[in-house]
């Protein structure tokens, strides 16, 4: 049952290991970005400055939640768009959106630079972020910012990459399953574990974090 | 859907239906209106817990960002622009012209220069008409040599 001050334990109502298969259906959609490549191709300097603000801050908020660190961040959304230029004339559409591409490569090349400097995630505590007990006082959004944001860099990365692509980035379970490389299933595994983790990590201080926070 | 089939889901995409697979989306839309108090109560709780995740947003890209990312992508057009397409095809077009050109001057002169005193075979003599000398001068000159 149901205790007020806890997150809910939701394992208690799905059994373990019956993530089944998600019907999902076929989007036969025209890809946003199509005309806007195939100008970026041609050489045409607007398109390049549109297709940049369109993507720009989506390639740097994904590679700054994965790497936590917003200079790198930078220097991966710089790469993401080093490979649109190189790639946009050769670009043939209809076989993956533009955007899916774009995500797929700025999560390898942030993969590639967790594994290269060996930060993997790891060990998710309980307590706070810097080991303090829970003080009964409210949160400001940016401390509240910050506890999410440390909790979420303690994931492992591919709980991480999951949350990170299907949460914040907006990314159908397909796309998303698709980037990482892994069935719908595992996602959906890999999206339940990265929530209950943050639960875990956030648990000590839950009352704080949702005193005040605006949910309507 | 059912009960477990809907707590599976909320527990991987949280509370926001927007974010779940649109094949499940209208049944659980559905199944919520319906739902006993404890679903409601549990999917409060991920409502919440969605909100605190949301706190961490996107911010805008820096304006020096996006000059530099742009930068590179003008730097990327200059370099490539005369070796790809038809800017390749033009620049081998000149190169090839040019090549010819100083080669048939090369010859026209160096023929006029070199005209053999000797006799020359008719034939040879029909051919250096034709040509107008130059290279095929050099040619029948090499050819009559009586040292060759």
């Amino acid at each position: 049952m149901h205790k007020r001050g806890e997150w809910f334990s939701l394992e208690q109502f799905a059994p373990a290991g019956s993530l089944s298969t998600l019907g999902v259906g076929s989007k036969a959609m025209r890809d946003p970005d199509e005309e806007l490549v195939r100008r970026v191709g041609g050489g045409d300097k607007r398109a390049a400055a549109e297709l940049v603000r369109r993507h720009l801050p989506r390639m740097v908020g994904l590679a700054r939640r994965m790497l936590g660190d917003h200079a790198e961040a930078e220097d991966v959304a710089q790469e993401v768009f080093l490979r649109v230029w190189k790639h946009a004339g050769a670009w043939q559409p209809g076989k993956a959106k533009f955007e899916t591409w774009m995500h797929r490569v700025a999560m390898n090349l942030c993969l590639d630079r967790l594994r290269r400097n060996g930060r993997q995630g790891g060990e998710v505590s309980p307590e706070t972020p810097d080991g303090r007990a829970s003080a009964t006082r409210a949160l400001d959004d940016r401390q509240r910012r910050e506890r999410v944001r440390d909790a979420l860099q303690s994931l492992p990365e591919r709980q991480r990459a999951a949350l990170v692509l299907c949460y914040y980035q907006d990314r159908s379970n397909i796309e998303a399953a698709d980037i990482l490389g892994v069935s719908v299933d595992a996602l959906e595994s890999l999206l339940s574990r990265a929530r209950r983790t943050l639960k875990s990590a956030l648990s000590a201080e839950r009352a704080d974090l949702l005193s005040g926070l605006e949910t309507s | 859907m059912n009960e477990a089939r809907f707590v599976e889901l909320l527990g991987a995409y949280g509370a926001e239906l927007a974010r779940w697979p649109d094949g499940d989306r209208s049944e659980a839309e559905a199944f919520l209106e319906i739902a006993p108090h404890r679903i409601k109560d549990i999917w409060e709780s991920e409502r919440a817990f969605d909100h605190l995740l949301a706190l961490e947003k996107d911010m805008p890209a820096s304006i020096s960002l996006e000059t530099r990312v742009l930068a590179r992508s003008y730097e990327r057009r200059i370099v490539r622009r005369p070796i790809s397409g038809m800017g390749a095809w033009r620049v081998s077009q000149w190169w090839a012209g040019g090549a010819l050109a100083a080669s048939l001057a090369l010859g026209f002169a160096v023929g006029y220069v070199g005209e053999p005193a000797a006799p020359v075979d008719a034939d040879y003599a029909k051919m250096l008409t034709v040509s107008g000398g130059g290279a095929g001068a050099i040619f029948i000159t090499a050819m009559n040599d009586p040292e060759r």
